[in-house]
């Protein structure tokens, strides 16, 4: 049987974290959570040095940043270093803003997409689309 | 033949006249007074039949005007302007030239005398002079022959001196007195001006002031621009200022006008109708105008502007009043600068206390939508899966039924909560204005809502450019442009005309657009910028389109307006601040290659021409449906330094022209008037270096390509 899709999902939001946990979980990936960008952090190294490094990363932009205080980029912060371990990891961004600089920002950073919350529902096809483009 | 002993009586006589005379005139300070009753004087105490005084004027030089004569004949010649040639040919002219007195005994050969004054027989003029100057002439006329002999020159000349300083001393007195009723009305401006302190009130108030205090016919004040290439009329009295207001009137600064010659030169100057260099005033609005007077306003060595002062009379200013004017004009720039000073200080902190307010609100709004989406989200998803829950479960159909139908109940609400919050969103952002080619922005507009076969534009030709946020401009045309679309809705015939015209009001520009769709009732005209209220019955229709586009204008000070008539349609009216760039900027020469994808266009029109007037290397490439740009014999995007991509092309799409580039696509800058999250996404994935905001201007186009 072929091994889930694994994929790290990083938001501080609990009721979000958990509804996009769920709905990830029955489309049949493999789900972990964190609720902050340094556990989302730890939780990426244990994976990539394990047999079975994440395939996808989730996160989400406005949370307590590595300083442990509340930051609109937390996220791209996080995005950042999930990026000089892992280059080719496909990333998407989640945000409840929709703001261009930031938009622009995580792309350039590596981001494969930006998701704005509650503007787009696709998340599961999204998170197809991107594996697709990744490959 | 007179014997000495009657000679020495009449000299007593003359004499003793003379300390008469004297003695009344000098207590006479006014000159009016002075010249109504020194004839008479004279006369009375002498027993002459016919005194006059002639005087010199200015205004008629080489003539000796007559300004006082004895009687009904007097009042006539005055009446007349009777006027001496300053010559021999007459008697007085005679004596003011050699400064001596004259004695004609017999005059009846004389026309004058024998037309206007019958009774003289005997004629003496004799100078009036001050220390070395002779100011006029007096001339004493008897009925008698031989009237005067040359022994009563001496006294009869002892009184004409008397005469001659007393008429300089009433002179003198006149002109302090008006000296000091000019000051006095100076101050009186001055101290009623310098308490308005706000310049839309202060000049209009001021010409007003300035015509009723000082009884001119018209005054004007002029503020010089910012290049200091002109001196723009800014109040004007009466309906001819009105007039002239609304026409723009400016003058240039130089030696074309009045006003422009004297803020050029910091001087005043006074034009005249009379005199030797007389000056037609030929303005039909100001038909009255005899005489005009040019002050210039000035503040610290630096020229401000000038007033105007204007006079139905002929002679109404000397170089006397100049000083006393000008104290005038010097305390209405004092008083214009610190309205000035005032104005510019509340508009700072107006500005100051906006950016703050708004960064306020944004950062709360944008806090409270963060939230809301956040919250809203899982709702949504959460719906979803349940649904498929029900669907999977063994549920009885009425059980099923009951649960999908709460289902949608919430899925209803979270989807009216995101959709505010959508609604919200985008004009609760800051605004970043800045000069734009708003022709273009609609037009980008159009576009995007793929509606350009149903809209017609009336651009004029030339319009200025808006300073607005292009952004948030397109939000809001987009918010005008589907409200059109809807009212035509189901109608065979759809037509949305968009003007953009420079407005009547000053410093604004005018956007239209108008449709022929159904109208919107006069009752509900009002309740259409109400949040929240929607006449449009719908549950698609939140009632927020329209108060987005309000706040929008209004956060850069325009203003919207509408008209609708119910089956005819209905036109929004946008007004924009409008922006003249000063000067014509050039792009810095550059040598790249560009090549440029958009549509025949305005925006496109300036790019190219700037970039090609710089030295740039510039290709165009026409979009035409079914035809892939880069098959297009010629056109290697590989081969350009840098691409330019619009965003909003008729015929094709951004995206496709950036994937059809393949790698070149690095090479790509798209260039949009509307910075959206969804489409700069899309643009960066299909291989764009970035997404920008359109060039309006050289300064950022330069910016672009030099980047």
């Amino acid at each position: 049987m072929e091994e889930p899709i694994r994929i790290l999902l990083v938001d501080d939001e609990r009721p979000a974290q958990r509804s996009m946990e769920k709905t990830l979980l029955r489309a049949g990936f493999d789900v972990n959570t964190a609720s902050n960008v340094a556990e989302g952090l730890e939780l990426f190294q244990q994976a990539l040095h394990s047999p079975h490094p994440f395939d996808v990363a989730v996160l989400d932009l406005n949370m307590p940043n590595f300083e442990g205080i509340e930051s609109p980029t937390a996220g791209l912060d996080l995005l950042e270093k999930l990026m000089q371990a892992q280059p080719t990891l496909p990333v998407i961004v989640l945000t409840a803003f929709d703001e261009v600089a930031k938009t622009k920002a995580a792309i350039n950073a590596g981001a494969r997409d930006y998701f704005v919350k509650g503007r787009e529902e696709g998340l599961v096809e999204l998170v197809n689309k991107t594996l697709a483009g990744g490959k | 033949m007179l014997s000495r002993q009657s000679n020495f009586e009449r000299q007593a006589r003359l004499l003793q006249a003379a300390a008469k005379v004297g003695h009344a005139i000098t207590s006479l300070l006014d000159l009016d007074t002075l010249f109504g009753q020194v004839v008479d004087i004279i006369c009375d105490n002498y027993g002459f039949y016919y005194a006059g005084v002639f005087m010199f004027d200015p205004h008629q030089p080489g003539y000796a005007v007559l300004r006082t004569g004895r009687g009904e004949i007097g009042r006539k010649l005055i009446e007349q302007g009777h006027k001496l040639k300053i010559d021999g040919t007459s008697m007085i002219g005679w004596c003011i030239n050699h400064k001596l007195a004259r004695i004609t005994a017999d005059v009846s050969r004389d026309a004058v005398h024998r037309s206007v004054l019958p009774e003289t027989r005997s004629e003496m003029a004799l100078p009036l002079i001050v220390g070395d100057q002779v100011i006029g002439a007096l001339t004493i006329q008897s009925a008698e022959h031989d009237a005067f002999t040359d022994m009563d020159i001496t006294s009869l000349q002892a009184m004409a001196d008397q005469l001659a300083i007393a008429i300089e001393n009433a002179r003198t007195h006149t002109q302090i007195q008006h000296d000091a009723r000019l000051l006095e009305i100076a101050t009186d401006v001055g101290r009623t001006v310098t308490s308005i302190l706000e310049l839309g009130k202060l000049l209009p108030k001021t010409v007003d002031l300035i015509c009723e205090s000082y009884g001119f016919y018209y005054a004007a004040v002029f503020l010089v621009d910012e290049a200091g290439e002109w001196a723009v009329l800014r109040a004007g009295r009466g309906e001819a200022g009105r007039i002239m207001l609304e026409r723009g009137h400016k003058l240039p600064v130089g030696d074309h006008s009045m006003i422009g010659w004297c803020v050029a030169h910091k001087q005043a100057r006074i034009a005249l109708d009379v005199g030797q260099e007389a000056v037609r005033f030929d303005n039909p609005l100001l038909p009255k105008t005899c005489s005009e007077m040019a002050l210039p306003l000035i503040v610290q060595d630096r020229v401000i502007g000038a007033v105007s002062v204007q006079s139905e009379e002929k002679a109404a200013f000397s170089h006397d009043d100049i000083a006393s004017l000008q104290a005038m004009a010097d305390l209405l720039a004092v008083a214009i600068e610190n309205a000035r000073l005032l104005a510019e200080l509340e508009a700072a902190h107006r500005e100051l206390v906006r950016t703050k307010t708004f960064e306020a609100i944004a950062s709360a709004t944008g806090e409270a939508i963060h939230w809301i989406g956040n919250k809203a989200m899982p709702i949504l998803t959460t719906v979803k899966r349940m649904r498929a829950d029900v669907a999977h479960a063994a549920l009885p159909k009425s059980d099923a039924e009951s649960l999908s139908e709460d289902l949608d109940l919430i899925e209803e609400s979270a989807r009216l909560i995101l959709a505010v919050k959508e609604g919200l969103i985008g004009q609760a952002r800051e605004h970043k204005p800045r000069p734009a080619m708003i022709q273009d922005v609609l037009k980008d507009a159009v576009v995007r809502l793929g509606i350009a076969p149903v809209v017609a534009y009336q651009i004029a030709e030339p319009v200025p450019l808006a300073r607005v946020d292009t952004t948030q401009m397109s939000r809001a045309f987009t918010n005008l442009l589907k409200n059109a679309l809807e009212a035509m809705e189901g109608q065979a015939e759809q037509r949305i005309t968009i003007g953009v015209a420079p407005a009547s009001e000053p410093g604004m520009m005018q956007v239209t657009i108008a449709d022929n769709g159904r109208g919107i009732p006069a009752e509900d005209l009002d309740k259409i910028w109400v949040t929240f209220l929607t006449t449009k019955n719908s549950k698609e229709h939140l009632g927020l389109g329209l108060p987005a586009c309000l706040q929008i204008v209004q956060e850069i000070e325009g203003k919207i307006s509408v008209q609708s008539q119910v089956g005819a349609g209905t036109t929004f009216t946008i007004l924009l601040p409008a922006i003249t760039l000063e000067g014509k900027a050039d792009l810095p020469a550059g040598t790249k290659s560009l090549l440029l994808v958009d549509d025949d266009d305005d925006g496109r029109r300036f790019a190219q021409a700037a970039l090609l007037g710089a030295g740039y290397h510039v290709q165009v490439t026409p979009t035409v449906t079914g035809i892939d740009p880069w098959e297009i014999p010629g056109v290697d995007p590989g081969a350009f330094d840098r691409i330019l991509v619009d965003q909003s092309l008729e015929q094709t799409n951004a995206l496709d022209v950036l994937r059809a580039m393949g790698a070149a696509s690095r090479r790509a800058v798209v260039v949009t008037s509307s910075l959206v999250v969804e489409q700069t996404k899309e643009m960066l994935q299909a291989g764009a270096q970035d997404v920008v905001l359109k060039p309006y201007t050289v300064q950022e186009l330069a910016a672009l390509v030099t980047a």
